[in-house]
Order: structure tokens, then C-alpha cells, then sequence
């Protein structure tokens, strides 16, 4: 703060920029621990005082490592080495705890609670001067995540529950289980077994959805062989393609087609592209897909000579629910979030989605994911699979 | 054959017991979890049907019931529920059931050919 008096020099008020820094520090509503280059406390704040319930005579002057302890979720220790404030020090790196697997620090009076901590190193001439440690409780945070991820699923047992009633039900009847029916009820009941069945996909994709947004899909990557996972997805949909009259011609490029990925939601990406390649094709169309390794990744297209995609329409094709006039004329039953949840799959996996399209001459869907293939991601959750997205 | 299936759903019990009579199986039925005992030690099934949301006592519960008692645990369960969290499936077959079907996913004539499967795979 600086005070100019008339033609004089600039005096700085020291003690009037303490009392605001300390004004900032204490008015920080996360808590705030600051330590010297061997990790001794030097500030602390009063949100982290009042975090910890310990005073701050309590912990000034103290290793932080030693003075505050932090768990993992099943209760260890973890050591002073691979004490973030540690890591911070001894590296320069801002390291963060706020996503991964959980921590926690303890109270003065041994209860514990969940925390999100940045440790941010102080760099005088490049090296660590000390580190400032940002932390805050994040118990309500985790509460409501757990309660959307269960409102998620009862609503979906919910809704399913009317539509296997209904599905059984149509069935018995349609198998001629209660009785023979004219070729006018039977017509009737199919359209009821469609639209239920409709429902079902519905519910089912709305799922996926909210697990992705929610952020809860576990991604496990492991080596797979991508034209297996591909040859698979591609026998899923054995009865539609006979009934098409469609076939598919295989190009395999580059070299081996394994990659580090989940072999779940590569299995979903792939009845994706194919899904609407085939809805899309005319009859006894030709569908062409290509996995090809190239310098720094593998990238797969699937192409077909159906529809295409109108130019107007291009840049909302991977918003929720959103289906082209013309898609929508060709096949009247999609959901409209196939596209969402596998370029949603495929964002937080580290991948890539894009097309080529031009309407009546057919669409190309790329999909391209780095060499060192899908990015891990902890989760209560593996998705499951969709019986028709 | 006898089969015992465990559902709260009145209209779902209807239709299963319907089905499974008209395909040669005699079936005793439950509606809730603590039912589901009993009515599994009179009946002696050669297979169950179990749903995981019940009244009283949950399916998890029932099914952990079931394979800690020496009598009944040799008994094949199979959990037919519409919750389809990969989490529950895992715990399902963990406690020992031997298939896990989301009813949304499968036609009735499935679950009687999967039921079907499972004792024919056992009789060998």
C-alpha cells in the first residue's frame, strides 16, 4: 500500500501490508498451511485451525508430515515419503490430491475426514522455498455424489420394472400362450412390444449417461486385440445385418492391433459406429472398417454408403438426443444418445471421435486413440452393456 | 422340476409361475425375503429364482441366508433383477449365484431356457 505525499517520495507501509495479507489469509474460507523449505510449519490459518482442531501454537514451528496425519480410505498411514507436502518439496511439482483415490487427515481428536489438497511449492531461484498447502473437507461433497449415483439407480430399476411387466406380458400373448389371435391383435401387440422395448434401450442409454456425467465409469484398460473386440460387436448384430442384406469388408493396417483398453467400452464404441452404420445403410449395402496403426495412434473408421449426415445438421450430431430429419425418417426408434455417450466414453478415455459426411453419399465415423492407449480411471462403476443404443 | 421364485411384484409372479407351469415345472413362490426361507426349506427346489429387491429381507441377504445353510446351499440361484449395476452382479455371483439376468434384457423364454440350462448343465 503505497502513500505519496505531495512531491514527496513513496513510502510503503510494511505493517499495512501484513495486516492485509493476514486479513486475506484468515478471511481464506479453505484452509491454508504454509511451511518453510524442510516442511516446518510456518502459517496456518484459521479455517484450518478450526478444520483440525488444532491451535495454531499447536502446529507452528513442527514438521507438517509429522504434525498432521494423513490416511488413505482404509485406514494406512501414509509415510512421510509419499507425504504430498513431501512430493512438492522434493520435486518443484504442484501435486494434487483432488482427483483419485481418497485421503484423509486427522483431527486433533482422532475423528477423520475426506479431503481435496493441493500442495503448491513456493519456488525461490527454481527451487522449493517452502510449500503453501490449500485443503478443504469434502464429506458433503462425496454425500451428495453417492446420493445422485443412487437416485440414478432406483429411478432406473423404477422405470424398468412396468416395461419387463409389460415386455413378459406382450410376449405370452404374442406366443400364443393365452389364447390364438387374429393377425390384427397381433399386429396390435407387436407395436406395443416395440415401443416398450423402446423404453427399455431408453432407460437404459439415460443410464449410461448420468454414470458418465457423474463421473463414476471406472475405465480399466488392459492389452486387447482391438479386431477381436471389433468382430464381436460385429456378431452382436448378426440377425439385423441378415435381415439387410448388408456385409462388411475388413482393412487392417500398421501393424499389431493390440492397445491398453477397457475391453468393456471399446466393445460399446464399436457396436456404436457399427449400430449406426448399419441403421443407416440402404439394404445389401456395403459397410467398410479399417483399424490402421499409425505413428502415434491407432485409428479406426467405419464407413457406410447410407444417408449421410445434412451439412445443417453436422455440428449437433453429438448433442443428447439430437437425430437428423432424414435419420429420423430412415429409422424412426433411435434414442438420439448413442453419439453422446460414446463421445463421452471416448473424451474421458483420452480418445477421439469425428465424421465425414455428405447427405445421400454416406457418412465415415473416425475414432482415434493414442499408443499408449485409454486413460485409467478409478470408479464404483463399470457401465453396463446396453442392450440396443 | 420344482422351482421356487422369489419376486415381490404380483403381476411379474403371475406371469413366471404361468410360465414356468405350462413348461412342466412345479413352482412354489415367495414376495418378500423372510418368506423366501421358509418357503425354500418346505419346498426342497431343484433351482431359484431370486429377485434382489424385496421387501423385509433384500435378495443379497436372503442369498448369503442360503448358501451358509448346509441343506440348502447346493441349491442353484439365479438372480433375476432389474437392477443392473455391474457392482451387484459382481456381489451376486460372489455370494454364489450362479447367473445373474436384468429382466429388461431377456425375453420370458430366455430366463426358462437359462433355467433350463443350469439344471441340465448339473444333472452331468
Amino acid at each position: 500500500m503505497a502513500l505519496v505525499p505531495k512531491g514527496g517520495r513513496l513510502i510503503t507501509s510494511t505493517t499495512e501490508a501484513k495486516a492485509k495479507g493476514e486479513a486475506l489469509l484468515e478471511s481464506i474460507g479453505d484452509g491454508v498451511i504454509a511451511t518453510d523449505q524442510k516442511g516446518r510449519v510456518v502459517v496456518i490459518n484459521k479455517a484450518a485451525e478450526n478444520l483440525l482442531g488444532f491451535t495454531s501454537a499447536e502446529i507452528i514451528g513442527k514438521f507438517l508430515v509429522r504434525a498432521i496425519s494423513m490416511q488413505d480410505a482404509q485406514g494406512n498411514q501414509i509415510s512421510d515419503k509419499l507425504s504430498p507436502i513431501t512430493l512438492a518439496l522434493t520435486t518443484g511439482k504442484i501435486i494434487t490430491t483432488t482427483s483419485g483415490p481418497n485421503y484423509y487427515l486427522v483431527r486433533k481428536d482422532g475423528t477423520k475426514f475426506p479431503v481435496a489438497v493441493t500442495v503448491a511449492p513456493v519456488l525461490l531461484n527454481s527451487k522449493a522455498a517452502g510449500v503453501t498447502v490449500v485443503f478443504r473437507d469434502i464429506a458433503k461433497e462425496q454425500e451428495l455424489d453417492r446420493a445422485k449415483i443412487d437416485f440414478v439407480s432406483t429411478a432406473s430399476h423404477q422405470l424398468r420394472t412396468p416395461v419387463s411387466i409389460i415386455n413378459w406380458y406382450v410376449e405370452m400373448l404374442l406366443g400364443g400362450d393365452v389364447g390364438s389371435l387374429a393377425s390384427e391383435q397381433k399386429k396390435y401387440l407387436e407395436e406395443i412390444y416395440k415401443n416398450s422395448k423402446r423404453m427399455g434401450d431408453l432407460i437404459d442409454a439415460l443410464l449410461i449417461v448420468s454414470r458418465l456425467e457423474l463421473g463414476t465409469v471406472a475405465i480399466e484398460p488392459k492389452a486387447a486385440d482391438l479386431e477381436a473386440i471389433a468382430k464381436s460387436a460385429w456378431a452382436d448384430f448378426e440377425v439385423w445385418v441378415k435381415h439387410k442384406k448388408l456385409s462388411i469388408k475388413h482393412r487392417r493396417e500398421g501393424g499389431p492391433l493390440t492397445l491398453a483398453v477397457d475391453p468393456h467400452l471399446m466393445r460399446i464404441v464399436f457396436q456404436n459406429l457399427f449400430s449406426n452404420a448399419i441403421k443407416y445403410s440402404p439394404d445389401g449395402g456395403v459397410i467398410e472398417c479399417s483399424i490402421e496403426r499409425r505413428e502415434s495412434d491407432i485409428l479406426i473408421a467405419v464407413k457406410d454408403h447410407g444417408v449421410g449426415i445434412p451439412e445443417k445438421d453436422q455440428p449437433k450430431i453429438f448433442t443428447k438426443f439430437f437425430r437428423a430429419d432424414n435419420a429420423r425418417i430412415k429409422e424412426p426408434e433411435g434414442t438420439g444418445l448413442g453419439l453422446y455417450i460414446m463421445k463421452s466414453i471416448l473424451g474421458q478415455a483420452g480418445g477421439r471421435v469425428w465424421f465425414k459426411s455428405a447427405e445421400g453419399k454416406g457418412t465415415t465415423f473416425y475414432v482415434a486413440l493414442s499408443l499408449s492407449g485409454m486413460t485409467r480411471h478409478e470408479g464404483p462403476q463399470g457401465l453396463e452393456p446396453p442392450a440396443g443404443v | 422340476m420344482k422351482i421356487v421364485i422369489v419376486e415381490d411384484e404380483s403381476a411379474l409372479v403371475r406371469v413366471l409361475v404361468e410360465k414356468f407351469n405350462k413348461v412342466g415345472f412345479d413352482v412354489a413362490y415367495a414376495t418378500n425375503g423372510e418368506d423366501a426361507i421358509r418357503v425354500v426349506k418346505t419346498t426342497d427346489p431343484d433351482i431359484i429364482l431370486l429377485d434382489l429387491i424385496l421387501p423385509r429381507k433384500d435378495g443379497f441377504a436372503v442369498l448369503e441366508e442360503l448358501k451358509r445353510d448346509g441343506a440348502l446351499k447346493t441349491i442353484p440361484v439365479i438372480v433375476l433383477s432389474n437392477l443392473g449395476e455391474d457392482e451387484n452382479l459382481k456381489r451376486a455371483l460372489r455370494l454364489g449365484a450362479v447367473d445373474y439376468l436384468v429382466k429388461t434384457q431377456h425375453p420370458i423364454n430366455e430366463v426358462v431356457e437359462k433355467v433350463q440350462n443350469q439344471l441340465f448343465s448339473k444333472s452331468r
